[in-house]
C-alpha cells in the first residue's frame, strides 16, 4: 500500500466531464450534416423559385411552347421537384454536379478550376487576420484604463462594409501610390501565389475587416480571462507580462478563438464574392455571382452548396477543437 | 457625455443628409454634364465620372435608397426577433427548444451568401431584408429570450401575474418597457449589418441599376477611374463608411449606458457578415 501523496498545492482535484471523449465530436459531426441538408433543401428551393428554367435559355429565341416543352422533357427538368432534388444530390454525391447551362461544360470542372484561386485568397487573408485579431483582441482586452478607444476602434472599424475598405485601399494604394495594379485579371491556368501583387488588394481588403471584427469578439474573452484570479495571482508574483500572457492567458483563449476564427472564416467565403467581383479576380465569389447575374442554376446550386459545407465544417472543427483546448478539462 | 452627444449629432446630420441629398444636389444625378473624369472644380466640387455627370450631387442623392432598405429590412428583422424571443423567453419548454434549433440553424448561414441565393429569385429589396431577418433575427431572439428569462422573474412581472392579467399583457405592459434599452441596441446592430447586406447586393449588381445614383454601386462604376478622379471612389465610400462608423460607436455608446446590454454584447458572435 503506498502512502497518500500530498497534492501539489494549487491543484485542485480535476473534474473529469462525464462525456466521453469521442461523443462530441460525433455530435458536432452529425449535426454538421444535417444543417447541411437542411442548407441543400434551402438553396436547392431558391434557385428553383427563378422565373425561366433550364429549357428556356437554352432553347433558341424564337421556339414555341411546343419545342421548349421538349427540350424540357430531354434534360430531365420535367419531373416533380422532390425527384429533382433528389438526383441532383445523388449527382453531388456522386461526384457529378451537372453541366452548366450558359456553356455546357461539367460544372465539377469549373468549379475544380476556380477552387485554387479562392482557397489561395481566403487562407491568405485568415493567415493574415488570425494573429492580428490576437493581438488586437489582446491589447482592447487587457487595457486597464481607457477601454473605451480601443473598443471604439474596433466596433467602428468592423462596421465598415467590405465594399468600402476594398475602394479605399484601391484608391490609395493603386490611384494615389500606384504600387498594385487596381484589377486583378489572373491569367488562366496560372496559380494565383504566382503573382503576388495582384493578391494584394484582396487580401488586404479581407483581412483588414476580419481582424478588426474578430478582435472586437477576442476583446471580450480577453478581459474575462486577464480578470481571472490565477492571472492577478501570476503577475502579483512578479510573472513578466508577455509569459502571463502567453502561459496564463492565451490557453484559455484557444476556444473561443477557434469558434472566432470559423465564423470569420465563413464570413471570409461570403466576403470573396465582392471582393472578386470588384477586383476581377478569378475565383468561386466571382464565379458565383456571374452565375447568378446569368442564371446558371446547377453552378449557382453547387458552389452555394460548397461553400455552405466548408463554413459549417469550419464550425464542427471549431467546436471539436474548443472542446478539447479547455485548460481546465486537461487530464494530464 | 459631450462625445455621445457629438456622436448623435453626426449621425443625425449624416443621415438626414444621406435621406434630403437628392434635393439639395446642385445637378441632375444622372444627366452627363460635362467631360468624363474631369478632378474636383469649381464647377464640380468632386469632379465627373465615366459619363461626366457630377459626383457631387451622385453622392448627395445615393445614400436614400440604401438606407432606407436597410432601415425597413432592420426594423423586419428586429420585429420578427423580439416577437419570437417573447414567445420562447416567455412560454419555454418545446417551443423555446424549437426556436434555440432554429436560431442555430439560421446562424451557421453566413447571411451574405443566403442574400445571393434569395437574390437569384427575387428583386433586390427583398433579398436585403430576407437575408437581415435571416442572418439578425436569430440574434435579436437570443437577446430578447435571455433578457425575458432575466425579467420575468422580477416582483412586478409576479404582481401582474397575481392581478391576472394575460401573458400577453404583461409582456407587452410590463416586460417589453424594461428591455428598451436592449432591443434599441439591438436594431442598431441589426441597421449595421443590414447596410453591409445591402451594400454587398448593390455593389454586386442585385440592387438598383445603372443610371441609378447609389453609394455602393458608384463604387464599382467608378473603379475604372479611380486614377483619373480619386474623389470619384473615395467620396461614395467616405460616405458609406461614415455612416456606418457612425452607427455603430453610436449604438456602442447607448448601449454601454444601458446596465443590460453589456452582458450579451459579448455573447453576440455572429455580428457581421
Amino acid at each position: 500500500m503506498r502512502p497518500p501523496q500530498a497534492a501539489p498545492s494549487g491543484a485542485a482535484p480535476r473534474r473529469r466531464s462525464g462525456v466521453p471523449p469521442l461523443r462530441a465530436p460525433l455530435w458536432a459531426l452529425a449535426r454538421g450534416v444535417l444543417l447541411l441538408c437542411a442548407v441543400s433543401v434551402v438553396v436547392f428551393a431558391a434557385t428553383s423559385l427563378l422565373p425561366g428554367d433550364a429549357a428556356e435559355l437554352r432553347a433558341s429565341p424564337g421556339a414555341t411552347e411546343e419545342q421548349i416543352r421538349a427540350l424540357r422533357e430531354e434534360l430531365g427538368q420535367d419531373a416533380e421537384p422532390w425527384r429533382l432534388y433528389l438526383s441532383w444530390v445523388g449527382g453531388l454525391l456522386g461526384g457529378d454536379p451537372g453541366t452548366s447551362l450558359v456553356n455546357g461544360r461539367p460544372v465539377a470542372d469549373a468549379v475544380a478550376q476556380r477552387l485554387p484561386a479562392t482557397a489561395t485568397l481566403v487562407g491568405g487573408s485568415l493567415l493574415l487576420a488570425a494573429p492580428a485579431m490576437l493581438l488586437l483582441g489582446g491589447w482592447a482586452g487587457s487595457a486597464r484604463r481607457g477601454r473605451a478607444v480601443p473598443t471604439a476602434l474596433l466596433t467602428g472599424g468592423a462596421a465598415v462594409p467590405t465594399v468600402v475598405v476594398a475602394a479605399g485601399l484601391a484608391a490609395l494604394l493603386s490611384g494615389a501610390l500606384g504600387w498594385v495594379p487596381a484589377v486583378s485579371l489572373l491569367p488562366p491556368g496560372r496559380p494565383p501565389i504566382q503573382s503576388p501583387e495582384l493578391l494584394v488588394l484582396p487580401v488586404l481588403s479581407m483581412a483588414l475587416p476580419t481582424a478588426l471584427f474578430g478582435g472586437g469578439l477576442l476583446a471580450g474573452a480577453v478581459a474575462d480571462v486577464v480578470g481571472r484570479p490565477h492571472v492577478a495571482d501570476a503577475r502579483r508574483r512578479g510573472r513578466p507580462p508577455w509569459a502571463v500572457a502567453a502561459v496564463d492567458v492565451l490557453p484559455f483563449l484557444m476556444a473561443p478563438f477557434a469558434r472566432v476564427l470559423a465564423v470569420a472564416a465563413g464570413g471570409l467565403i461570403a466576403a470573396a464574392t465582392v471582393v472578386e467581383t470588384l477586383f476581377g479576380y478569378p475565383g468561386l465569389g466571382s464565379l458565383l455571382v456571374s452565375s447568378i447575374a446569368s442564371r446558371d442554376v446547377p453552378v449557382v446550386q453547387t458552389v452555394a452548396l460548397l461553400a455552405a459545407a466548408v463554413v459549417l465544417a469550419g464550425l464542427a472543427l471549431a467546436d471539436a477543437v474548443a472542446g478539447g483546448t479547455d485548460p481546465r478539462r486537461r487530464t494530464w | 457625455m459631450v462625445s455621445r452627444i457629438l456622436m448623435f449629432v453626426l449621425l443625425a446630420v449624416v443621415l438626414a443628409t444621406a435621406a434630403l441629398g437628392g434635393w439639395v444636389a446642385p445637378h441632375d444625378p444622372t444627366a452627363p454634364l460635362g467631360a468624363p473624369w474631369r478632378g474636383a472644380g469649381p464647377e464640380h466640387p468632386l469632379g465627373t465620372d465615366a459619363l461626366g455627370r457630377d459626383v457631387w450631387s451622385r453622392v448627395l442623392a445615393g445614400g436614400a435608397g440604401l438606407i432606407s432598405v436597410s432601415v425597413l429590412a432592420a426594423l423586419t428583422a428586429s420585429f420578427v426577433g423580439v416577437a419570437g424571443g417573447l414567445a420562447a423567453g416567455w412560454a419555454g419548454g418545446a417551443l423555446d427548444r424549437a426556436a434555440t434549433a432554429l436560431t442555430d440553424l439560421l446562424l451557421a448561414v453566413p447571411s451574405l451568401l443566403l442574400a445571393l441565393v434569395v437574390a437569384v429569385a427575387l428583386p433586390g429589396h427583398t433579398a436585403v431584408v430576407v437575408a437581415t431577418v435571416c442572418g439578425g433575427a436569430p440574434l435579436t431572439l437570443r437577446v430578447v429570450r435571455d433578457a425575458v428569462r432575466s425579467i420575468s422573474g422580477a416582483g412586478y412581472v409576479e404582481a401582474a401575474r397575481c392581478r391576472g392579467e394575460s401573458g400577453a399583457a404583461i409582456l407587452v405592459r410590463e416586460v417589453l418597457p424594461a428591455m428598451k434599452g436592449v432591443v434599441t441596441a439591438d436594431l442598431g446592430l441589426r441597421l449595421v449589418v443590414a447596410l453591409q447586406i445591402a451594400s454587398a447586393l448593390n455593389v454586386l449588381g442585385f440592387g438598383p441599376s445603372p443610371p441609378e445614383p447609389d453609394w455602393a454601386l458608384m463604387l464599382r462604376e467608378n473603379m475604372v477611374g479611380v486614377a483619373m478622379n480619386p474623389w470619384s471612389v473615395a467620396a461614395p465610400a467616405a460616405a458609406l463608411g461614415l455612416t456606418t462608423v457612425l452607427l455603430a460607436l453610436s449604438v456602442q455608446l447607448a448601449a454601454d449606458r444601458d446596465p443590460v446590454a453589456p452582458r450579451w454584447r459579448r455573447r453576440n458572435v455572429h455580428v457581421g457578415l
